[in-house]
């Protein structure tokens, strides 16, 4: 494979406090890559500015992304001329790399049929073969086509979310917390649903807040805190608990005390 | 669907009804007698009193004029055009007058949502010139509009640079420019392009921030067509609230533009004292009102599945 | 910015007020001899087609505005905010049955509403200010009722009920004044434009309001055109004039905005 994402010294300030600080990534086809941090961290914005989505104030003020997949390279500016800017993502944005909204509820048209938005997705990617296929993929039934958002839980509307992504078949996914909130007997398949997309090529940023979820999917994992990427290591060795920051110490403690004090 | 729809139908109807009551009674809590009011009243009262019923109480007044309205009947003209059904008096004019509201409620929804795109809550100068430039009441606009026009013609042809134009037309005479004229300052005049510009682009900004406009976009499809479709919701239900203002504004075009309107009839009815033919067009204009609140109704429930499954 | 608009409103709202106890002479004798002047030191902004100063003209013109602008305002309060306040508070049957006089009534547009008030009850100030008053009722009373039903339900107002604060204070200072004090007071600025606008174009249209020989900004504007020049000041004053305070009233209502909450 070999395509690669690489984004390094991202800034991110409002106004004059910096939200994030310097922060480096590299993400490669075929893996998972948790991003895990306190909410408020600054995971959401390190991932909307990879989508040239981060615009004024807040505003990126420095970084560099550059994006190879296969012999194609994209080096959009990501600070600097909006109108620039735009029109360097516009052919990046799905194509390359897609994106899970964190609020799948939200994220869906309420005015549209589900078919509808992910047959529109579909069309757009250049496949004509309807929604069905991707609602499929993403576990749902054919039935969902004809309903509308309101219609569906919050389970089913992350499916849909997830079958639109499938649908624009993108290179690289940002997944912004797409299980928080979902019950764990809907997490679990979405999660493996995640893991498939990657074993098939993809490379898969996945946020979350939840530093035990890690184990076993991911292959990486990096801890932010406060606009920082404090620590880049794997699950095992998290597991483990030996981590050099005192942010990541602090995450893992607090992870071991729900886990300790839960009723087996 | 069509339990929704009806449901809003039956309770638009009943507050257009409710409306025409109360003008009803406020025709008759005027002090003393009515037909004393009448610049011809003398030599009206014994035909007037039998046909408005003046022997009898005034809630039989009021229930009878509400059934004959309700049938199309509106009496007949008493000093604008004497013996005239109102209905007759109304048809043509009315039709002008309503194909100057669409046209500048067509405009005022067109150039307000534009504007909207254009600002989007950034340019604060031109909002700030736009509110200014609007809140100049109809008939200045229209009094500065035609002076400076003919002056400036005037004076061009007094120097030989052009010939009579066509539109420099006499008094009395429909002419495309003054209508065209009615329809562009009807939209723009007594705040009406100030307002609808702020309400659409607040409507803009909030579907704007929305999740979904936020997916597309991350996903790299258009948004063009999909916050089109949004803010056809907010666009619908401005266009209904300010139909009432327009009417209002038709009055002043027509009388100051001469143009023959159901609205200049107003204004020459209420002069007159004639009190069927101003009762006839404030009915009218109710109704309209009311018309336009359904259609909205039916618009925003034919687009959006929410309002449907609510009912 | 906004604070000058409020001063030089008062300003004019204080000359309209006081105008009618003031000697006139000059706005009112026409001296045939010194028709159409231009600029003078004599005469500021010129004198119009019957010589009369339309500097003096100008100002008395404000009294056939302020005082029963002030009136509209005054009427539209009364009748609408106590109904509307009360109604929204108590909820169920009461509420239901205002809101829907409200946009009953709302269906009628303002101006063919006066205007067949008018043709009804004659043409006088006092009938135009309460028919004006009474017009805007809906559209006030609607927007105090919308905004008192939605905060009835919200945490402060349900914790001082428990508290045991008496319902009239809760509502009265709380939701009335604190609450709605400055929606209230941008639609009184509007509804006075509003008279501003409807009593200059019904004196500029003729028939009704102010008419000659007492001066109305909308009936200045009433001349012939072409015999001046186009930049003439005296000629556009009444204009100008009008379209100030019109703007001046809309600085002012900025003032009076409020960042919108939920
Ligand atoms: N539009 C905004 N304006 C100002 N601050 C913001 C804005 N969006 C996010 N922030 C701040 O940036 C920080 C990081 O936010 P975010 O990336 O959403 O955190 P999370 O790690 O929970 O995804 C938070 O402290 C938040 O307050
Ligand atoms: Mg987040």
């Amino acid at each position: 494979m070999g395509d690669v994402l690489t984004l390094s010294g991202l800034e991110v300030r409002a106004g004059a406090e910096v939200l994030v600080h310097s922060v480096d990534l590299l993400l490669a086809a075929g893996e998972i890559c948790a991003l895990v941090g306190a909410s408020g961290s600054g995971k959401s914005l390190t991932a909307r500015a990879m989508l040239g989505l981060v615009e004024i104030d807040p505003g990126v003020t420095r970084g560099t992304l550059e994006i190879t997949v296969g012999d194609r390279s994209y080096q959009p500016p990501m600070s600097g001329d909006f109108r620039a800017r735009k029109r360097a993502f516009e052919g990046i944005r799905g194509a390359v790399v897609g994106y899970l909204p964190q609020d799948a509820g939200r994220a869906l048209d309420p005015l549209r049929t589900v078919g509808r938005q992910v047959g529109h997705t579909a069309r757009l990617a250049g496949r004509d073969d309807g929604p069905l296929p991707w609602l499929d993929k993403a576990g749902l039934q054919p039935s969902v086509a004809g309903r509308y958002p309101h219609e569906l839980s919050g389970g089913m509307a992350q499916r849909v979310v997830i079958a639109q992504a499938l649908a624009r078949g993108s290179r690289f996914l940002l997944a912004d917390e797409p299980t928080t909130g979902l019950d764990p007997a809907v997490r679990r398949p979405l999660l493996r649903e995640l893991r498939h997309l990657a074993d098939e090529g993809v490379g898969i940023l996945w946020i979350t807040h939840d530093l035990r979820a890690t184990r076993g999917l991911a292959d990486r994992v990096l801890v932010m805190s406060e606009g920082r990427v404090v620590e880049s290591t794997t699950p095992d060795v998290l597991d483990s608990g030996e981590v050099s920051s005192p942010a990541a110490r602090k995450l893992v403690d607090a992870t071991r005390r729900i886990a300790g004090g839960r009723v087996r | 669907m069509l339990r929704t729809l009806l449901g809003r139908a039956v309770l638009t109807v009943s507050s257009l009804v409710a409306a025409a009551t109360a003008v009803q009674l406020l025709l008759w809590a005027a002090p003393g007698d009515p037909i004393d009011l009448l610049p011809n009243g003398a030599e009206l009262r014994p035909q007037l009193e039998a046909e408005w019923g003046l022997d009898q109480p005034v809630w039989m007044r009021v229930v009878t004029n509400l059934g004959r309205a309700a049938t199309g009947e509106l009496g007949t003209s008493l000093s604008y055009r004497p013996g005239t059904p109102v209905t007759e008096v109304l048809a043509q004019p009315a039709l002008n007058s309503f194909a100057l509201l669409i046209a500048s409620l067509v405009l005022a929804l067109a150039w307000s949502a534009g504007l909207a795109a254009f600002t989007r809550g950034r340019r604060q100068h031109t909002s700030r010139l736009v509110r200014t430039l609007s809140v100049a009441p109809v008939f200045l606009l229209a009094h500065l509009c035609i002076h400076g026009l003919n002056e400036v013609t005037w004076s061009l042809m007094e120097a030989g640079t052009i010939a009579r134009p066509a539109w420099f037309a006499l008094p009395g005479e429909a002419s495309a420019m003054r209508t065209a004229l009615a329809v562009v300052l009807l939209a723009v005049g007594s705040g009406a392009l100030a307002d609808m510009h702020r309400e659409a682009e607040q409507a803009l900004i909030s579907i704007r921030r929305s999740g979904f406009v936020d997916a597309a976009r991350a996903r790299g499809e258009p948004t063009f067509l999909l916050v089109a479709r949004h803010l056809t919701l907010p666009l619908a239900s401005l266009a209904a609230a300010r139909t009432g203002f327009l009417l209002g504004g038709l009055v002043v075009v027509e009388k100051v533009l001469l143009i023959n309107g159901a609205g200049a009839i107003l204004w020459q009815a209420a002069l007159l004292r004639d009190v069927p033919v101003a009762l006839g067009i404030t009915l009218m204009a109710a109704t309209t009102v009311c018309a336009a609140r359904l259609a909205a109704d039916a618009l925003r429930v034919g687009i959006d599945p929410r309002l449907r499954s609510q009912a | 910015m906004s604070r000058v608009a409020w001063v030089l409103l008062a300003v004019v709202v204080c000359i309209g007020l006081v105008a009618p106890f003031g000697d006139w002479e000059r706005a009112m004798t026409v001296i045939p001899t010194e028709a159409g002047l231009g600029p003078s030191p004599g005469h500021p902004l010129g004198t119009d087609h019957l010589g009369r100063d339309v500097l003096a003209r100008l100002q008395l013109a404000t009294s056939a505005f302020a005082g029963p602008g002030l009136l509209a305002c005054a009427v539209a309060l009364v009748l609408a905010v106590p109904t509307a306040a009360v109604s929204a508070y108590r909820g169920g049957v009461l509420g239901s049955a205002t809101r829907f006089a409200f946009t009953s009534l709302a269906a009628i547009p303002r101006f063919v509403l006066v205007l067949l008030v008018l043709s009804i009850y004659g043409d006088s100030p006092t009938t135009l200010a309460l028919a004006v008053g009474a017009s805007y009722v809906p559209l006030l009373g609607e927007a105090v009722y919308e905004r008192i039903e939605r905060l009835r339900g919200e945490e402060y107002v349900l914790a001082s009920q428990a508290h045991g604060l008496a319902g009239g204070r809760i509502l009265w200072v709380h939701l009335v004044w604190f609450a709605c004090g400055r929606l209230i007071g941008r639609h009184l600025l509007a509804l006075f434009g509003f008279y501003l606008v409807l009593e200059t174009t019904l004196s500029y249209i003729g028939g009704f309001g102010v008419q000659e020989p007492h001066p109305s900004w909308g009936n200045m504007l009433v001349f012939e055109w072409g015999r001046r020049s186009l930049v003439d000041p005296g000629l556009l004053a009444p204009g100008i004039a009008l379209w100030a305070t019109l703007a001046l009233t809309d600085w002012a209502s900025e003032s009076l905005g409020e960042v919108e909450h939920g």
